[in-house]
């Protein structure tokens, strides 16, 4: 199958989601794609991605980890990640030079809050990042300020600390690599990127 | 006292108020649209006429005006004051005297001392026609030359030299001198002022803004300024001219005395101007920028320095390493522009046997 | 009355034309002058056999490269030459370089002896003065450490000429890029000021970020995600062996720096989303904190006597730049121009400080004196950032990325007079460049 030939595709553009998620897109839009087609056409950040990308041979199946029954890491399995990612929406951003939380922002919060409390077997890294107007350093210190706003909330919202790490990638990730506003208020985001806890 | 001297003074007084008031010798900004290339970059003007040459100037209507009466005593003496800042500036100068032009003599008694004036040369304003007529604020062309006198870029075929040459045959020129027979030679393209990226307005994007606070320049050395009249000392050296021509005339020296009467205000200036010309602090360190140093030199009857009697009388400001780069490069401005022999009345050579000259750079590390 | 007003008249006239009434020399002022390259000439070094007849042309290229790439000399293509240096001890043909302008004339001889050994001599001549300046140098070296006699004998001509310490030899630790902005590969890599003799340092395995030398470039402090974190790494440049500075989980440290002493180190360090400044002893390991605000404070730099550092915080609002003593304490706001400024260094001249300024979305390369008077901003583009200073405080070099979704990095310098903008050639992508000092 070649992503190419749906239309869709071409309309999201060179996108991709932030490293550590695209490679279970991979999979697991190759098994529902129309749906995923769908979800990406419903939701502006989701599901764009970089056709290099399939080609990586080291993708992290989470399905057969997640939770089993119905449908299992399917994006209507509410308990897999990749509803987490896709319907309650991975990622908050902000704005220039922000790190508070919009209303928008607390409400996605308060899904990503509740599926961790309800899916204890996932710990999760809020990586923050910036646009590319600013220096590096500067950039890293606000990534790690916009991080650590998401953690504070969902700490707030019942999720042991414990689960939550922050790192911040300053300008070193941008997902939109245009020089415009359009592209730049994408990139001015926290992704919390859920995985397993290993089983010891 | 007679009367004469005393009709001479008055009349002087008055050529003076003329010269303060009369405007006669501010240097009017010529037509701006000459300045409004400076709004694109070398590249772009590179750009913009590859593969064409550069129009002639005959096929041109906006050829910038030749020099009018009135304009010609600054010629003389503008390398006193030089432009510090990038105010619209003329970008050429007028021509020199000995080039044949179809201009009339400007009535200034020194016609022919020679500045090195710039090659007349087709305005490049013909090619900026697609910057956007918003002109942002007159700003200096960047060019990898600064100079007291901004010089726009001489025609491609013309070799680059000091001294502006006219194209001619080889048996004129000095034999010593090779292979400049059959070169035109013109000043190289120069700004007033070092223009950084910064400072470019490119169009797209105005200037940034200064500072909120002030920035403090380099305090001047007194000397330079309480040393001057308070009116530009363009026009006092005109008038100083003007004045010593005629007092020669109401007969109060002799031509006729062995030693001749001194040098003139004018015939100062153009020594000082041809050594200017050749004064390169670009490859100075900051040190050096800060050194001035006094050089005493002895001339040869034919106007040539003796290249070994050039030495460093004192210096102030710097370390002694940093003096030894200044007067280095104060050797070779004197040795270089006096390589053709400056031009000094012979009449007066006792006066100009032994020169003191002070190198200030004062001014130019603000550039 | 009339001899009254006359005498005042004539006293203003030989006020202003002295030398009517002096005797002795005659004195002239020159405060203008011209400011450009100084044409030099720079033949081939001569060699009394093959192998160094090459290594001679070679050397010559590099210091002619060396000397025009600062933008203070011009170089005079061999082409115009009328005469030919064939032996380094005849005498030199003044007038024949006279004609062709040069100013400075750079001869030199070249000797390979049997074990691989290159003796370079080399004399250095005011062409107009027709004098040598100076004493002549022999420099001894390796072959394949060719390039470095050359940047030694052009440091040698550059600072007998400008009074400026030398530069050229010395080298540059930077990141070099591959990949399109949104999966960006970073490394490690170390080569000369000149773009040459690349050598990588690490792999592209993990991010990579701001390199900066020890005092005396032995060492390199770098930021690495290696570890999933941003931690501070500390290599040494001779073994490659690297090993990372002790920090706690759940911090992030960035934006290291050496002081002058090689000992101590003083950097960002994230804890709770608040960024502060901290030191470190690296023999002992030992942490003082700096600062503690809410606000971010990063991208710290000592002074070069290391009584004072300068760095960038947002406690005003915006980015701007603050000095404070070593230790800690009050700190004192330098930058008060419109726009953001960020990462601060100081010169190693002590009289500096060149930052990146942010203004109506361009960005500079600037400079100010250490109380943050006399501002001035050198380079303008769509992003300049990360200044580090040549080991004279002449050169600033920088990383200069494009706009839009081909933007590339790489590196550029300029003079600090704002002359000279260009780019230092390099195969890859490159930014975060940091200067060494001037090689032993």
């Amino acid at each position: 199958m070649d992503f190419r030939a749906f239309p869709w595709r071409a309309a999201c553009g060179r996108r991709k989601l932030s490293t550590t998620t695209d490679k279970r897109v991979g999979r697991n839009t190759m098994k529902h794609m129309s749906k995923v087609a769908l979800l990406c056409a419903g939701l502006a950040l989701a599901a764009c991605t970089n056709a290099d990308r399939f080609d990586d041979t080291n993708t992290v199946d989470l399905n057969g980890a997640g939770a089993g029954g119905f449908a299992p890491g399917s994006a209507q399995d509410p308990n897999s990640p990749l509803y987490f990612q896709q319907a309650i929406g991975d990622r908050v951003l902000f704005a220039v030079d922000q790190s508070t939380l919009s209303p928008a922002a607390m409400g996605t919060l308060d899904g990503q809050a509740q599926w961790l409390m309800s899916n204890a077997d996932y710990t999760a890294i809020i990586e923050g990042h910036a646009d590319e107007q600013g220096t590096r350093e500067y950039n890293l210190a606000l990534g790690a300020r916009r991080a650590n706003s998401v953690q504070e909330y969902l700490v707030s919202k019942g999720v042991a600390p414990s689960r939550l790490k922050v790192v911040s990638y300053g300008k070193e990730r941008p997902i939109e690599i245009c020089s415009s506003e359009a592209c730049y208020a994408k990139n001015r985001r926290a992704v919390t990127v859920i995985s397993v806890v290993p089983t010891s | 006292m007679n009367t004469g001297q005393v009709i001479s003074g008055a009349g002087h007084l008055g050529l003076i108020a003329f010269a303060l008031f009369g405007g006669a010798f501010q240097s009017e900004p010529l037509p701006f649209e000459v300045t409004e290339v400076t709004a694109i970059s070398a590249e772009e003007f590179a750009a913009l006429t590859q593969g064409e040459s550069i129009p002639e100037a005959v096929a041109n209507v906006d050829t910038p005006e030749p020099p009018q009466e009135g304009e010609a005593p600054a010629l003389t003496s503008e390398a006193d004051t030089p432009p510090e800042r990038s105010e619209p500036e003329v970008a050429e100068t007028p021509p020199p005297d000995e080039v044949p032009e179809p201009v009339e003599p400007a009535p200034v008694p020194q016609a022919d001392v020679s500045d090195e004036p710039p090659v007349m040369q087709p305005p490049q304003e013909d090619t900026a026609l697609l910057v956007p007529e918003e002109s942002p604020r007159p700003q200096q062309r960047p060019a990898p030359r600064v100079a007291p006198e901004p010089v726009a870029e001489p025609e491609p075929d013309v070799q680059v030299d000091d001294v502006e040459r006219q194209e001619v045959s080889p048996s004129e020129e000095p034999a010593e001198v090779v292979e400049e027979e059959s070169e035109a030679t013109a000043p190289e393209e120069a700004t007033t002022e070092i223009v950084t990226e910064a400072e470019e307005n490119d169009v797209a994007n105005a200037a940034p803004a200064q500072s909120i606070r002030p920035r403090t320049r380099p305090t001047r050395p007194e000397p330079t300024e309480t040393a001057e009249p308070a009116a530009p000392e363009t026009d006092n050296s005109a008038v100083n001219d003007a004045l010593a021509e005629a007092l020669g005339q109401s007969g109060t020296s002799s031509n006729e005395a062995p030693q001749g009467p001194p040098l003139t205000a004018g015939e100062k200036d153009a020594l000082r101007v041809a050594v200017q010309n050749c004064w390169n602090v670009g490859s100075l360190s900051s040190e050096a920028l800060r050194t001035t140093v006094v050089v005493a030199v002895e001339m040869a009857e034919n106007g040539k320095p003796v290249t070994s009697s050039i030495k460093m009388l004192s210096s102030s400001g710097g370390n002694g390493a940093a003096a030894k780069q200044a007067f280095e490069a104060a050797r070779r401005a004197i040795i270089r522009c006096g390589s053709g022999g400056f031009d000094l009345p012979v009449e007066k050579y006792d006066h100009w046997r032994d020169i003191e000259m002070t190198f200030n750079p004062e001014r130019m590390r603000i550039k | 009355m009339m001899r009254y007003v006359l005498s005042l008249l004539l006293a203003c006239f030989m006020w202003a034309v002295p030398v009517a009434a002096q005797d002795g020399p005659l004195r002239i002022e020159i405060t203008e002058g011209v400011i450009e390259p100084m044409p030099f000439a720079a033949p081939d070094f001569v060699s009394d056999n093959a192998a160094g007849a090459e290594l001679g042309r070679q050397i010559a290229n590099v210091i002619a490269a060396d000397l025009a790439g600062t933008g203070l000399f011009r170089e005079i293509q061999p082409e115009a030459f009328i005469s030919k240096i064939t032996s380094f001890s005849s005498p030199v043909q003044f007038a024949d370089w006279k004609a062709i302008n040069a100013q400075a004339l750079i001869t030199g001889a070249v000797s390979v002896d049997d074990g691989g050994k290159v003796i370079v001599r080399f004399r250095l001549f005011d062409v107009f003065a027709g004098q040598e300046l100076g004493d002549g140098l022999q420099l001894v070296g390796t072959q394949a450490g060719w390039r470095r006699i050359a940047h030694k004998v052009a440091d040698q001509v550059y600072s007998r000429i400008t009074g400026e310490a030398p530069y050229f030899d010395s080298r540059v630790v930077f990141v070099a890029e591959t990949g399109p902005k949104d999966a960006r590969q970073k490394r490690l890599a170390i080569m000369d000021y000149d773009g040459a003799n690349v050598k990588y340092l690490t792999d592209s395995s993990s991010i990579v970020l701001a390199p900066r030398f020890s005092p005396n470039g032995d060492r390199v402090l770098y930021t690495s995600y290696e570890s999933g974190f941003p931690r501070i790494y500390l290599l040494d440049v001779g073994s490659v062996q690297r090993r990372v500075l002790e920090s706690q989980d759940g911090t992030m440290s960035f934006a290291p720096r050496f002081g002058p002493d090689g000992q101590t180190v003083v950097y960002s360090l994230t804890r709770g989303g608040n960024t502060d400044l901290y030191r470190m002893d690296l023999n002992t390991g030992a942490n003082t904190r700096l600062t503690s605000a809410p606000s971010i404070e990063t991208a710290p730099s000592f002074s070069p006597d290391g009584s004072q550092i300068v760095f960038e915080s947002d406690r005003s609002g915006v980015p701007q730049i603050y000095v404070m003593p070593a230790g800690g304490g009050e700190a004192r706001r330098i930058s008060f121009g419109q726009g953001r400024y960020g990462t601060p260094v100081w010169s190693p001249r002590g009289d500096l400080i060149a930052f990146t300024k942010q203004s109506k979305g361009r960005f500079h390369i600037g400079v100010m004196r250490t109380d943050g008077s006399e501002e001035r901003l050198l380079t303008a583009s769509f992003l300049d950032e990360g200044p580090t200073w040549a080991p004279n405080g002449r050169v600033i070099m920088f990383t200069r990325e494009t706009q839009g979704a081909q933007g590339r990095a790489s590196l550029y310098t300029v003079d600090i007079t704002g002359r000279n903008p260009r780019q230092v050639p390099t195969s890859t992508g490159a930014s975060d460049p940091a200067w060494s000092p001037l090689q032993d």
